[in-house]
């Protein structure tokens, strides 16, 4: 937390910020609850006008004031993660609009719409495909083995990074406005969301044979049957590619054990009279 | 149990908002959520067990664009306070009544999914309230109508957790001296079988090139090097 605190009040040299330190972390705040009013029809709209409404009451009043919120309560959508370097971007260039410096030809509208795109399918690809399962999967190690620090692990894991994004990207959004879209290609986010997935199918290998290693042992029962658990993975994977519910597949597993160990231990005691 | 319950509808609320609504911290993860239920109950490990059956289940279903996966928090919270209640009420502990709990409570998660469908639903007539607001000259109370949507989804939570568990009290313990004794037989496996369709979902919708190729080498090695340690 005090990493955020320092990293957002920090103000550079030969850089204009109208947008006082304060401001611009009580903004920073406010998109904590970005998606507080999330909706079917403008998504995320309601809650960017509310993150960025300090911000726009520094620069405008009375009647420009909201002649500008209007504008910002309409359709907004990207990942949640990379929204302040948008609203820091946004809060920029709206900065220099106020104080006539701005290329008139440019439309902070158009600028929103044309980021918040190809950020949501970034950030959704880098957090959401691949940052999450694979935080997951290394806290899944504690957690089996029964440790109870896991979640904690998780929690850490998982939240340096977010926590980074919208910290930095938040300031060097508004630090560089339109030029923060070359801040972020620079950072080739797309690779690493690959790179990520890539890393969590590994480590998701290892849980699973970690999982199944533990059971075997605990069973007492031989550990190369344990590589056998690789055909219905296989076939659970291929069923899921093709569209098949979470919901029928584990009752589909459920219910196969279930009757199969019924089954066993009927044999068991048919054999033993 | 009351108190139980309180504690319980406490959490769902807390972690129903950091799931969609503030933060995204991650609090809302099965893997966090029902470990700090069990915690606040006083029974942590039921938690964690909880928390390794259905963190990996949806894991796979993004939360993307105007998606709405099923509430996989709700379930992991309610089946925690399920697993922890009904062992005390029945007399009964080891994995087979938690397994139940939570093979109740799954099916039940879709019901959170419906909830928060509504609840966005719900919360696009705040946005005619902004509108005439923001015409009449009033932030303020165009700010607050976005802090109002916090209601929609604070209820969507409260709402999936009662639901879940009400399902569960009434149908658990009727179920319970019926499959106690075959569910022993299984149980072990079920524990494990659960994590692995996760993992086995994840593998299915992940967007990698061989990803099953990926998944089967690692999965040998980590096998192999286990065995021969």
């Amino acid at each position: 937390m005090c990493v955020v605190l320092y990293v957002l009040s920090i103000d550079v040299a030969g850089v204009g910020m109208a947008i006082p330190r304060k401001t611009r972390l009580y903004i920073w705040f406010r998109l904590l609850l970005l998606q507080a009013s999330w909706n079917f029809e403008r998504l995320q709209g309601l809650g960017f006008f509310y993150s960025l409404l300090p911000g726009l009451k520094k620069l405008y009043s009375n009647e420009e004031l909201l002649s500008v919120s209007r504008k910002y309560v309409g359709y907004f959508n990207t990942n949640v993660y990379l929204a302040p370097m948008v609203a820091g971007a946004v809060l920029k260039l709206e900065e220099e609009q106020a104080s006539g410096i701005a290329d008139p030809t440019l439309e902070i509208d158009d600028f929103k719409e044309m980021v918040a795109a190809p950020y949501a399918a970034i950030g959704d690809a880098l957090f959401w495909g691949g940052l999450r399962p694979l935080a997951a999967g290394v806290a899944l190690f504690f957690a089996v083995k029964g440790i109870l620090w896991a979640p904690l692990v998780f929690i850490l894991l998982y939240n340096l990074v977010p926590t980074w994004f919208r910290t930095v990207f938040f300031v060097r959004g508004y630090r560089q406005g339109m030029k923060s879209v070359e801040f972020i290609q620079s950072h080739r986010l797309p690779d690493w969301a690959i790179h990520t997935k890539e890393t969590t199918v590994v480590v998701l290998g290892g849980l699973s044979a970690f999982m199944v290693f533990s059971q075997l042992t605990q069973q007492q029962l031989p550990s190369w049957l344990g590589l056998w658990i690789l055909i219905p993975m296989v076939i659970l994977s291929l069923v899921a590619r093709k569209g098949v519910s979470t919901l029928l597949l584990v009752f589909i597993s459920v219910a196969s054990i279930f009757l199969i160990g019924v089954f066993w231990a009927d044999m068991v005691h048919l054999i033993a009279s | 149990m009351a108190s139980s319950l309180a504690f319980g509808a406490l959490i769902s609320l807390i972690c129903g908002l950091d799931r969609v609504a503030i933060l995204q911290i991650m609090i809302s993860r099965p893997i966090v959520a029902a470990p700090l239920t069990a915690f606040v109950l006083g029974e942590p490990l039921i938690g964690l067990q909880i928390g390794v059956m259905v963190e990996l289940l949806w894991l796979a279903r993004l939360p993307v664009g105007a998606a709405v996966p099923p509430d996989d928090t709700q379930v992991a919270i309610a089946s925690t306070v399920l697993g922890i209640i009904l062992g005390r009420t029945l007399n009964a502990s080891g994995i087979e009544l938690l397994l139940l709990c939570l093979l109740i409570a799954i099916p039940l998660g879709k019901v959170g999914q419906y909830l928060d469908h509504y609840a966005r639903q719900y919360n696009i007539r705040l946005i005619k309230q902004v509108d005439s607001a923001l015409d009449r000259g009033s932030l303020l109370v165009a700010e607050l109508q976005h802090m109002r949507g916090l209601t929609s989804f604070s209820l969507a939570a409260i709402g999936t957790y009662a639901i879940i568990l009400l399902g569960g009290l009434l149908i658990v313990p009727l179920l319970w001296p019926l499959l106690q004794q075959p569910m022993s037989y299984s149980s072990a496996w079920v524990q494990l079988a659960l994590p692995l369709v996760g993992i086995a979902v994840i593998l299915g919708t992940i967007n990698v090139s061989r990803a099953i190729t990926l998944f089967c080498a690692s999965f040998c090695m980590s096998f192999l090097l286990m065995w021969l340690v």
